[in-house]
Parts: C-alpha cells; sequence; structure tokens
C-alpha cells in the first residue's frame, strides 16, 4: 500500500523547486468512486493529493497536453519541470514517449508508484450503483479491496473489481521515476489477458460480427485517442483533410477505419494502461486490439514498448532478420 | 387531458401494434448501456437502464446527415436530398431528453429553419417514460423540471409496478393514442395518486443540485475568472462529453466524394476540440483549452439564456458521468455562484 | 418515394446552394498568397432576379468535392447581374477555387449577415481605410458610393499593402486615382524602387492623411493587428466609437447561425455580423 503521507511530503518537496511548474497527482473526485487528476502550484495544494486503487488514470497525458501557445510580447517562455505521479504503465508511457523523442528526460519529476493494479471504475460502479458520497477504497494484505460506504464495510475479493489490463501486467514497477514510493511490488502471475483467450480459434466471421457490433457504436468523440498518452501526433490522421484518410461521417466502415487505424498506429508503442478502453463512452474493448498487437510485435520482432529510454523505436528501426511477410 | 393506464403484460402488444405503422425509436442494450435505435418488435427494447448513451437528439439531429447530393468537379451539378415523410415513435424518452428539443427548436427552427429537423419534428411522437429511479448524476430537478414531467411528451408512461400510467399530455398524443384504444383502461384516482408516490420518491433521489440563481448574469462578470483555467487544466479535449450532451448542437460540413458523385454531408462536431474554429490563416480564436472549456459553459449558462431565455442544459449529467478528468459541470456552476468577485 | 402533393416538401434547404457560372476571373495578386477575383452570375433566373444585398454581407461559395466557405461580397449592389468576391488562397476550399477557370461552376448561397448602414450613411464624409484582402468588401461599399456619388459628401480611400505587388484591385485604383472626386492615399510597407507614394503601415499612413472626423464615418477591414491600430487612430483623430465600422471574421460552416463555431460571446458573427461598429466591439466579450 502506497504511504499518502510519504507521497504528500515529497510531492511538496517537489513543488516547492524553484525549478518545477506544477505537479499532478490525483485527488478525490466530486462523487461516489471518482477520482479527479490534481495540479499543485503549492506545497498547500498538495494536500489534496490522494492514492488509492480508484486512481487509474494515466497521468503521463499531461505533460503532452501542456500548451504551447504563442507568446505574448515581452513574455518569457515557462521551461520549469513538470511534476507526475506515475503507476507502472503510466512511467513506461513516459518512457516511450521519451524514445520517441515526443518529451525530454529533464523536463519531468517523476514520483513513481509501485502498483497492485487498480480498480475498473465501470465494475465498481456496477457493484454499487447510485453512489453520490464521495468513497475511499483501500486494499489489505488479503488482496481484498475494503469499500467503507457510510458505516457499511464491504470487503470484495480483489479480482472482481480489478481492470483487466491489470491481471496481465508484466510491469506493475515503475521502470523510470525520480522517486519511488515504497518498496517494489511482485509481479503477479502471468495471465494471458481475458480478450485474447480463444482469439486465434474464434472463426474470422464470428471476430468480424463481434468487431461490427462494436464499432457501430462508435460515435467517433475520439476520446481514446486524447486520453491516450501515445497519442500525441500533432495532426492526427483523422483530422487530416487533405489528403482524408477517414471521411469525417459516423457509420460502420468509417468507424472501423478509425479503430483499426488507430491501433495500427499503437503497435508497439501501447504500453497496455488500458486508458483507451476506460474513457470509451460505447465501451469497446479497444484493448482487444491492443493486446492482439502487443503480443503480435512482441512475437515477431521481440520487442516490448516502454522500458528503456535509450532504445530504438519499434518502427523507427530496421533488422535484417525482421519477418518479411508483409512488404518484402 | 385523458388518464388512461395499461397493463404491464399488455404494453408489449401495444408497442408492437405502433411498430406496425411507424418507425420507433426505443432503447436498445449495448454492452452494459443502451442506446436509441429502430426496434422491429418490442423484444429488442430494454427499459433497465436509464438513459441512452447518446441522447434523443441524434433521432432528430442525426450525427450524420446527407445535406444535397452534387456532382463533383467544376461542372458541378447539385440534386436536393430528399426527406422522408415516415411517421416517427420516441418510445420511453426521459424528460430531460424531451426537453432538449424545445432548447434546440429555436436553434433549427428559428431565423433559418433546418428542414430536417423541421419535418422530424412534426413528425414524431414522444412517448416518454417517467424515471423511478435516478442516477447520481441526474439534476433535472434544478431547472425545475420533474423525473416525471409532463412537460416535453406527448404521452407520458409511468410505471405503477404491474401497470402502466398513460397520461395523454398534448393534442397529437391524444390523436395517435385513439387508434390503440382497446389496450387502454381509465386512470383511478388510485392511480393517479400512485403516481404523485412515485414522483416525490424519484426527486427524493435526486440527491445533487446546481444552483442556478444569478449564474448567467454573474458570468457576465467572470470570464477572466482563475475557475477556467483550474478547470481546463485537468481536461484532455476529447469531445465526449458534448457528444453526449442533448443539447450540444453544433456540427462540421464536409463534401464527401467519389469521382462521379458526391454528397455534403453534416457531421456533429465538437467545440473541444482546437480545429473547430481554427482558421485558414493559422489564426485561432480558442487556441487553449481554456477558451474552450470556458466556452461550452458560457454557451449554455449564459449565451444561450441570452438569446433563448432558457438555459442550455437539461440537467441529464451524462457530461459528468462519461467525463474521465471528472470535470462536473454541476460543480462548475455551483463555484460560480460562490465565486466572490 | 411516392408522395401526396400536400406532402411534398416545400420548405427550402437551407445548406442547398445554387448554381453560378464564373464568368471572369481576374488575378490581383500573385505568389504564395494570391488573390482572384470572380464574377459569378447565378443560373437560375429567379435566383438571380432575387438575390439582393447589401455591401457588407457575405455568400457562401462552394466548390463540389472540395467544400464551401465563407466571403465577402466585393462588388456593389448596384450592380445586379453578377456578383464579385476577392478570393486569397490560403485553405483547402480557397485552394480549389484559385483553380477553377472561367465558365466552371460553383455553389453560391446567401447573402448572410448584416451589412454596412449605406442608406443611413448618406449625406456623410465616408473614409475607407483597407489592407491586403481587406479591401474586398471595402471595394463594395466603395462602388456603392461611387454609384451614387452626389447622396454622399467626401469620399477618402486609404489603402496599403506590403509591396506594390501586392495590391489588390490595381487597376481600378489608378482609374480612382484619377477621379477628382475622390481622394485615393496608397502606400506599401517597405521601400521600393520607383514607388513614390507613402511608405510605412497603414495606421500610420492614415495619421499622413488626417482625415477630419466630423459629420464622417470611417471603415476598416483588414489584418486583425492593422485594425487595431487603424481605431486607436481614428480615436486620436476624433472619431468616436459610434463612427468607427468593422468586419470580423470566423470559420465558419453553416453561415445561418445553426453549426455553433463562429461565436464571439452570444454573437454569431455570420448572422449577427460581420460588420460591427467599435461600439459593439468594445462591449464584445468573447474569444476573438
Amino acid at each position: 500500500m502506497v504511504d499518502q503521507k510519504q507521497l504528500i511530503k515529497t510531492a511538496k518537496e517537489i513543488v516547492s523547486r524553484e525549478d518545477v511548474k506544477y505537479i499532478v497527482g490525483y485527488k478525490q473526485g466530486t462523487y461516489g468512486f471518482v477520482t479527479s487528476p490534481a495540479f499543485a502550484y503549492t506545497p498547500e495544494d498538495v494536500e489534496s493529493f490522494i492514492y488509492n486503487p480508484l486512481c487509474k488514470k494515466n497521468l503521463a497525458v499531461y505533460p503532452i497536453l501542456e500548451e504551447k501557445l504563442p507568446l505574448k510580447r515581452g513574455e518569457e517562455e515557462d521551461k520549469r519541470k513538470i511534476g507526475l505521479v506515475v503507476k507502472g504503465c503510466d512511467s513506461r508511457a513516459l518512457v516511450q514517449i521519451i524514445q520517441e523523442k515526443g518529451l525530454v528526460r529533464e523536463d519531468l519529476v517523476i514520483i513513481g508508484i509501485p502498483c497492485k493494479g487498480v480498480i475498473d471504475l465501470k465494475k465498481i460502479e456496477k457493484r454499487f450503483p447510485n453512489q453520490t458520497e464521495v468513497v475511499d477504497v483501500e486494499e489489505n494484505d488479503n488482496s481484498e479491496y475494503i469499500i467503507k460506504i457510510g458505516d457499511t464495510v464491504h470487503t470484495i475479493p480483489k479480482e472482481e473489481l480489478l481492470s483487466e489490463v491489470c491481471k496481465s501486467c508484466e510491469f506493475p514497477n515503475p521502470p523510470l521515476y525520480d522517486f519511488l514510493m515504497g518498496e517494489e511490488v511482485e509481479v503477479r502471475e502471468k495471465e494471458v489477458y481475458s480478450g485474447l483467450r480463444g482469439l486465434d480459434e474464434t472463426p474470422i466471421e464470428e471476430r468480424w460480427a463481434y468487431w461490427e457490433k462494436h464499432f457501430q457504436n462508435c460515435i467517433r468523440c475520439y476520446a481514446c485517442r486524447e486520453a491516450c498518452p501515445l497519442c500525441y501526433c500533432k495532426t492526427c490522421m483523422a483530422d487530416m483533410l487533405d489528403p482524408q484518410w477517414i471521411r469525417r461521417s459516423v457509420n460502420l466502415s468509417e468507424n472501423t477505419a478509425w479503430n483499426i487505424m488507430r491501433a495500427f498506429h499503437l503497435a508497439g508503442r501501447c504500453i497496455s494502461c488500458g486508458e483507451c478502453e476506460s474513457v470509451c463512452p460505447a465501451n469497446i474493448p479497444l484493448m482487444e486490439l491492443n493486446k492482439k498487437l502487443e503480443k503480435d510485435v512482441k512475437e515477431m520482432f521481440k520487442y516490448t514498448a516502454g522500458l528503456d529510454t535509450e532504445e530504438k523505436t519499434l518502427f523507427g528501426t530496421f533488422n535484417p532478420d525482421d519477418p518479411n511477410e508483409f512488404i518484402m | 387531458m385523458e388518464n388512461l393506464v395499461i397493463q404491464t403484460e399488455k404494453l408489449s402488444e401495444w408497442v408492437n401494434e405502433i411498430i406496425k405503422k411507424n418507425k420507433v425509436f426505443a432503447p436498445v442494450k449495448e454492452t452494459d448501456f443502451s442506446n436509441f435505435k429502430i426496434v422491429n418488435d418490442y423484444s429488442e427494447i430494454d427499459l433497465s437502464f436509464l438513459l441512452p448513451m447518446v441522447p434523443a437528439k441524434k433521432i432528430l439531429f442525426k450525427q450524420t446527415e446527407t445535406l444535397f447530393l452534387f456532382t463533383p468537379g467544376s461542372k458541378g451539378e447539385v440534386k436536393s436530398k430528399e426527406i422522408s415523410d415516415e411517421k416517427l415513435v420516441i418510445f420511453s424518452i426521459r424528460s430531460c431528453d424531451a426537453k432538449t428539443f424545445s432548447i434546440l427548436d429555436p436553434v433549427f427552427l428559428g431565423d433559418y429553419v433546418d428542414p430536417f429537423y423541421k419535418k422530424r419534428r412534426e413528425n414524431s411522437i414522444l412517448i416518454g417514460l417517467s424515471c423511478n429511479k435516478p442516477n447520481v448524476n441526474c439534476f433535472c430537478t434544478s431547472f425545475g423540471d420533474s423525473p416525471a414531467s409532463r412537460d416535453y411528451v406527448d404521452i407520458l408512461l409511468t410505471d405503477l409496478d404491474g401497470k402502466y400510467l398513460v397520461e395523454i399530455v398534448t393534442e397529437r398524443g391524444k390523436k395517435f393514442i385513439d387508434d390503440y384504444k382497446k389496450f387502454f383502461a381509465s386512470a383511478s384516482k388510485e392511480d393517479l395518486e400512485s403516481k404523485e408516490k412515485v414522483e416525490k420518491l424519484a426527486i427524493e433521489g435526486i440527491t445533487r443540485k446546481m444552483k442556478l440563481e444569478g449564474v448567467s448574469e454573474k458570468l457576465g462578470k467572470m470570464f477572466e475568472h482563475p475557475i477556467w483555467y483550474e478547470n481546463a487544466m485537468k481536461c484532455i479535449g476529447c469531445g465526449t462529453c458534448t457528444f453526449v450532451c442533448p443539447t450540444c448542437h453544433c456540427f462540421d460540413m464536409q463534401d464527401e466524394s467519389t469521382l462521379r458523385e458526391g454528397a455534403r454531408i453534416r457531421v456533429w462536431d465538437s467545440c473541444m476540440y482546437p480545429e473547430y474554429t481554427h482558421h485558414a490563416s493559422g489564426h485561432n480564436p480558442r487556441p487553449a483549452r481554456m477558451n474552450r472549456v470556458r466556452n461550452r459553459i458560457y454557451h449554455k449558462f449564459s449565451y444561450y439564456p441570452t438569446n433563448e431565455n432558457i438555459v442550455g442544459c437539461t440537467g441529464c449529467g451524462r457530461c459528468i458521468d462519461y467525463c474521465s478528468v471528472n470535470i462536473d459541470i454541476i460543480d462548475i456552476i455551483n463555484e460560480v455562484g460562490e465565486a466572490k468577485l | 418515394m411516392t408522395k401526396s402533393s400536400d406532402s411534398k416538401i416545400s420548405i427550402q434547404n437551407p445548406y442547398e446552394p445554387w448554381l453560378a457560372e464564373v464568368e471572369k476571373i481576374t488575378k490581383e495578386v500573385g505568389g504564395a498568397r494570391a488573390i482572384k477575383t470572380y464574377k459569378l452570375v447565378l443560373q437560375d433566373e429567379d435566383a438571380k432576379k432575387n438575390f439582393n444585398f447589401i455591401p457588407g454581407q457575405c455568400v457562401m461559395i462552394s466548390i463540389f468535392g472540395k467544400g464551401e466557405s465563407m466571403f465577402a461580397i466585393s462588388s456593389s449592389s448596384t450592380q445586379k447581374d453578377y456578383i464579385e468576391v476577392s478570393v486569397m488562397k490560403h485553405g483547402k476550399t480557397t485552394t480549389a477555387l484559385h483553380e477553377i477557370e472561367e465558365g466552371d461552376i460553383v455553389g453560391l448561397r446567401g447573402p448572410y449577415g448584416n451589412n454596412f448602414d449605406v442608406k443611413g450613411w448618406e449625406g456623410k464624409n465616408i473614409v475607407l481605410i483597407g489592407g491586403g484582402i481587406g479591401q474586398a468588401p471595402l471595394r463594395s461599399v466603395l462602388n456603392y458610393i461611387l454609384d451614387n456619388r452626389e447622396k454622399y459628401g467626401t469620399l477618402d480611400v486609404v489603402y496599403g499593402a506590403r509591396t506594390s505587388k501586392d495590391i489588390c484591385f490595381k487597376e481600378e485604383f489608378t482609374e480612382l486615382e484619377k477621379r477628382d472626386d475622390v481622394s485615393v492615399h496608397l502606400s506599401i510597407d517597405v521601400e521600393e524602387e520607383g514607388w513614390e507614394k507613402y511608405v510605412g503601415f497603414v495606421p500610420n499612413n492614415l495619421m499622413e492623411v488626417k482625415p477630419s472626423s466630423e459629420n464622417a464615418i470611417a471603415i476598416t477591414c483588414g489584418p486583425p493587428i492593422m485594425i487595431e491600430y487603424v481605431i486607436q487612430n481614428l480615436l486620436k483623430l476624433g472619431f468616436n466609437e459610434k463612427q468607427i465600422f468593422t468586419t470580423l471574421e470566423m470559420r465558419m460552416k453553416c453561415g445561418i447561425g445553426i453549426c455553433g463555431r463562429c461565436n464571439i460571446g452570444n454573437l454569431y458573427v455570420c448572422k449577427d455580423g460581420p460588420v460591427f461598429s467599435y461600439e459593439q466591439l468594445k462591449g464584445l466579450q468573447g474569444d476573438m
């Protein structure tokens, strides 16, 4: 369990530094089980920071979202660092972006959290619907979540509420950090991602029908893209008009094109935080696409994204022994 | 007007009769959520979700609409798009979603009439369903509305456990229901009392409150307030809040063509995207998320009340439900109310 | 689909344009930011007869398959048989427009927006201050006044461009300079061989011209930064905020106040604009 006091103490020290602009962590949300990103500019702001298994949001998206607006006359660029609270997968996102030269390591101060997995908000909200009052959740040593609602304490086996991506997580400890909150956690017994089980045996028609059902519900809000720390292209191919890769019409054909193209653009880059899937209002199981590509990339190229900032990116390199089924 | 009842087991028969003569939109279950879809049989309908993910506005104001057809190129030719005259029924629409149309009418039927919206508006019957169990972020009561409101529908159904109270609200509703008389009996005094109880319970079930008093005027003085920066910092700029909003009506227009034929289409757009206001010159009047978050709130709570004398929000709570970073419109407006200037 | 006559859709589709033939294309400025003027004639006789506008108003022009954009009408409403728009090559639609030829067909709908109060300004002295392509809506007013010359007082035209090559409507300015009922004050931003008129920015040229504010109306169109300084200088010259007018630009799609994007505060530039007095502009609270 992450010591919240230690987290707050560290964050306060960081935010007090002159070379730090602000630090992004988590705070209690406005209702129920929801948590909220918190921006702290002063040590007082840090007081609201929390960390519990509901802190799922991948905050690595924020340094990417930092807006570079045209400077006014006489205004100087603020080059101070941004502090971030990251779990294993979030840290891997940073590693991957740094590897791609999308961010500079020195611009970040990273508080790493050894992660025991986070709760799937949709699962817990289904279990305890219509929860208005803010709820605190803790994890005990018995792999159970202790959920206090009013005067009642619910003890729920962790597996029932844990996010699916966390069940197959191989890297719960942040590979990149400046401060680590507590001891590294042990890697869980490896489990195949639920969405991939039996995939290869499923007939192609069935697979197509499955995705057709999901893609027709896509409303093309692009929440998947905006929530993804690796979706940071300056101009997304979906927004391009000339040439127009994807039409603006919202229908099965264009929706399929969007979701498949996005998945391919994340091949060898996705770090399995599951953010896209959890923000999707249409519940499209996007991680099944990402996990399939992750698996293929690993098998074909022996590459895992987001582990080493010095490593070359998968699609930025060519190896004579790369499998050549496609282009060559 | 008239109050009737229908036994719950007869509901499917009635709806199937309606389906024979009308295009019926009703909530259909997807994975853990529902959406309005055209149904061919009552069995497809799932009333267990309070609000479909995409609001009912999508039936009158489609996400993708062909505005007209053309022959591409410099010798162009235009072909009008016929607007279907079919009769529409929106079944099981909630009060907040039905209110949408009274908010969108001034936009689509104002100085310039949108023929697509107009035709469908005229051709649709709204059969409402009272909310017995509101969601956590419901706040229609903040606007003086009720989860069992008769105000925006033609016919209102209320689940009285075993039967539905059927309140005929409008002349159109009366004319519509005349064709199906055999399914109904007259409502008793007890039935109406039961509805009152259901409504009272539902209202009590709404725990969140947006305090609207003086907000529109106050916003006029808060354009540069730090609250917009604070909320925009955590906004990731996805358009989800605008897509699931029953009153957001912004759209983009695009030409989609092959070599021989083309169509000018309109698709829902979102003011949360930077491209939305980006000029060809490179200038962007709303370059930062702050500008965009602020504009969304101002549009609903300042500009809309100024222009149309109604708040551009129905209190459905979807934008709160679906926001992944907990930008909470109730909290924002309440903070505006409390802000010291 | 078969329909009885009474259910037939009689309401007009405001998104559907008329067809217009490009009768003449005039190259105003070359280069990467080229400007061309298009003379457009509506194909439908009824539409042509009923198309009435007032200077300041705009039209939506379509290139089918490429898109649609809003342009200020640059011809005068005293011309009944055609309208002209002057277009700078900038984005997708304008690039497509620059590729069409005389005789081609474009889509046209409008007119949209409010207008300059040319009727209300009769009897007044008029000062037009333009920069670059910003001259387009001013040309509409200018030609309107020239066609009704006796109804107005003095007429000053202050216009500037980056270089002499960037001057829009060059031949028309040359003709204009020959008239004795118009004072033309041209400028370019940087010195150039053979240029004997003013060198410097438009706002500075305006201070050289020093038009009197008495019984006058000043209209300025051009890049936002130019407008800002022109207005400051007009105030210095004694113009009050009710005497100063400009037009605003925003990205537009529907042109009829529905699609949402062109708002400044509660006003939609397509419908409530594009013409604003400085008095209105000052009161506007919104992103510009």
